[in-house]
């Protein structure tokens, strides 16, 4: 302090110095306060960086092509990200999605094929499994009072070994989700000169357009789902409720917010976005896989999505939205960093750092945003 | 030798008027081993304003919240209008007429102000689903300017309000309702001389009103002299006065406490 002060101005220069140049600055910054104090801010920002990174460092990046190479890391993700959104907002987590992500395909196959029930009705019997699932989980943690992490865990492995053994751990043949391939005559230009070659084209049904199996598919699933929670999270009292609950358990309940209701309500959610998700890629790879590896780690990227995007595990705070550009990040790294031609074996290296520094930030971010309206 | 001249603890039995809003009788709670009320009878007249008073642990708040619905006694009969009053949940409570303020606020830190305001009475967009948020803010404003609160900014969440500001807001949430029986749980704590003021003038001017019948838990004296109508004192569970804030003084009130810390000490002396 004493060495510093003897370089300084006048004490009395000093303090008029900064005073006026924030005042001007005032304007754009409390834009940027106000953009980066949004929950969603520095996330933002931290995926845009990712991105120009890539786009300046890779030619590849910034094309159509990659961009559908891109989406099976992201959409997945962005829609679990959703469901567990919902549940971390109450404070509380769900590791079964990694298990409802094998449980509803297999039982959709097995509907289809055993039982005999359409494609349609098949989905939407796994899907309502995994919401019985889910108010399982529901009633343990609200109800019977076991905490959520226990309860899941629980549930997780339960599940999985269940469909291990009901599937014999076999991998099976997607049902409404085969390719037919046709050729067809193409005519080219090729320096002045028409010729026509023969080129496969692939067929899918619609079904497996729709869930999963069409390009778009999953992208078109995620904003959909994202946006409709976004909705539920925001303009309805489900939502309203789900902070009222997440922020301040007994005070809810005190004020006649159902805080059983609203917690099985959301772990059904939940589970039910992981088997939708499981379905989706079950139709997009055309194969039924129960495998309990792929389960678990798309459990923990579908949490590290939310957790990137801004959602507390503390609760009572937290983004839809946000655990979408979440996903939208871990998808640009894992592309990138393989675009770039970095050894596989860094990718969960760089997202591990990725993760504690975007939770470093969070964190700074709310304190600043606490220091800035505490006035 | 001084010691052996302190009366009996006196115990108020059930008592009742004409007007009486809420009746409660022989109400009893345990929670395991611990007896938060024994024997608890209370009346409240419509447009009255009672003030509850009692050392800490004394059982006030268990009152409250089974009045409130939050939790069911184990004995007792309450009557609301002279009707059975037996509710199940807050929500019941509430539909019956009896809102409440509690100590601990039941405020949702995270929501803004006309959130907290609203909160499970949220308007909507009928037939829709949505919150009519911008409807909510005009009333909340509203309401917020009727009662003389000043808040400036309702779209921002509690967290950041002063401890007065948020117990402004949770009771006037209270009042915010067509309730014929508030339930105040220590209103003025955490709050300054100037906040304590604009809350009892609310209360004053509601007394005025008339139209809503008030329990108000407060600690200290010269506030319930001021601002009731009527002065209980639970003391180990039971209510041990039941006076006109009129007939009774700072003096008195304090010698009821008083002789109860010797009555504690002078068994505690015999054991």
């Amino acid at each position: 302090m004493a060495v510093a002060s003897d370089s300084t101005p006048p004490a009395s220069a000093s303090p008029k110095g900064p005073a006026k140049s924030w005042a001007q600055r005032g304007g754009a910054l409390s834009l940027a306060q106000r953009f980066l104090t949004l929950r969603e801010g520095s996330i933002i920002v931290v995926t845009l960086l990712v991105a120009i990174y890539f786009a300046l460092n890779t030619s590849s990046f910034l094309t159509t092509a990659n961009f559908k190479t891109l989406l099976p890391y992201f959409a997945p993700f962005a829609i679990l990200g959703a469901g567990e959104v919902f549940v971390m907002i109450l404070g509380e987590i769900d590791l079964s999605i990694g298990a409802m992500y094998l449980f509803a395909p297999y039982l959709f196959y097995k509907f289809n094929t055993s039982v005999g029930l359409p494609l349609v009705p098949s989905v939407l019997v796994a899907l309502i499994a995994c919401m019985a699932v889910g108010a399982f989980n529901g009633f343990f943690v609200a109800i019977v009072g076991i905490s959520s992490f226990v309860t899941t865990l629980g549930t997780l492995f339960t599940f999985e070994g269940l469909t291990l053994i009901i599937s014999h751990g076999e991998p099976k043949e997607t049902p409404g989700a085969q390719v037919h391939a046709t050729t067809r005559e193409v005519s080219h230009v090729v320096n002045g000169h028409h010729i026509t070659l023969p080129e496969q084209v692939n067929h899918i049904s619609t079904f497996a357009k729709i869930f999963g199996g069409g390009v778009y598919s999953e992208l078109i699933w995620a904003v959909a789902i994202v946006i409709v929670l976004q909705i539920v999270l925001t303009f309805t009292r489900w939502g309203l409720y789900t902070v009222a609950v997440g922020s301040n358990k007994l005070g809810a309940a005190e004020a006649g917010i159902g805080v059983r209701l609203v917690t099985v309500r959301n772990f059904i959610l939940c589970a039910t976005t992981g088997g939708l998700v499981g379905i989706l890629e079950a139709v997009r790879s055309g194969t039924v896989q129960p495998d309990t590896a792929g389960g678990n780690e798309i459990l923990f990227f579908g949490i590290a999505a939310a957790v990137i995007g801004g959602t507390l595990l503390a609760g009572g705070s937290g983004t839809v939205v946000g655990a979408l550009i979440g996903a939208l990040f871990l998808g640009i790294l894992h592309d990138g960093l393989t675009l770039q031609g970095t050894n596989a074996n860094y990718l969960l290296l760089y997202l591990g750092l990725a993760i504690i520094v975007a939770m470093t930030l969070d964190v700074l971010v709310k304190r600043a945003r606490r220091g800035y309206h505490s006035g | 030798m001084a010691d052996a001249v302190i009366p009996e603890q006196s115990v108020v039995g059930p008592t009742s008027a004409d007007d009486d809003v809420l009746r409660v009788e022989h109400i009893a709670k345990r929670f395991g081993p611990v007896t938060a009320l024994r024997d608890v009878n209370l009346h409240l007249r419509k447009g009255e304003v009672l003030g509850l008073l009692g050392d800490n642990g004394a059982g006030k708040s268990t009152l409250i919240k089974i009045l409130s619905g939050f939790q069911k006694q184990d004995t007792g009969k309450m009557f609301m209008h002279g009707q059975p009053y037996a509710p199940r949940s807050v929500d019941e409570a509430r539909a019956t007429g009896i809102e409440t303020v509690y100590q601990d606020l039941a405020l949702i830190d995270e929501l803004s102000v006309y959130h907290n305001l609203f909160l499970r009475r949220e308007k909507v967009h009928r037939p829709l689903p949505f919150l009519a948020n911008r409807e909510m803010k005009q009333r909340a404003r509203e309401a917020l300017d009727e009662i003389g609160i000043n808040i400036p900014r309702i779209d921002v969440a509690v967290a950041r309000l002063s401890g007065g500001q948020r117990q402004a807001i949770a009771v006037a949430r209270s009042i915010n309702s067509d309730a014929d029986v508030l339930l105040l749980d220590e209103p003025l704590a955490a709050m300054g001389a100037k906040e304590g003021a604009m809350i009892l003038d609310l209360v004053a001017r509601l007394k005025a009103e008339g139209r809503v019948s008030i329990i108000m838990i407060l600690h200290n004296y010269v506030h319930v002299l001021e601002a009731c109508d009527r002065v209980s004192m639970i003391q180990d569970g039971v209510i041990a006065l039941d006076k006109p804030t009129a007939e009774t003084s700072v003096e008195e009130l304090t010698e009821i406490v008083v002789e109860e810390y010797r009555r504690a000490r002078q068994q505690a002396q015999a054991s």
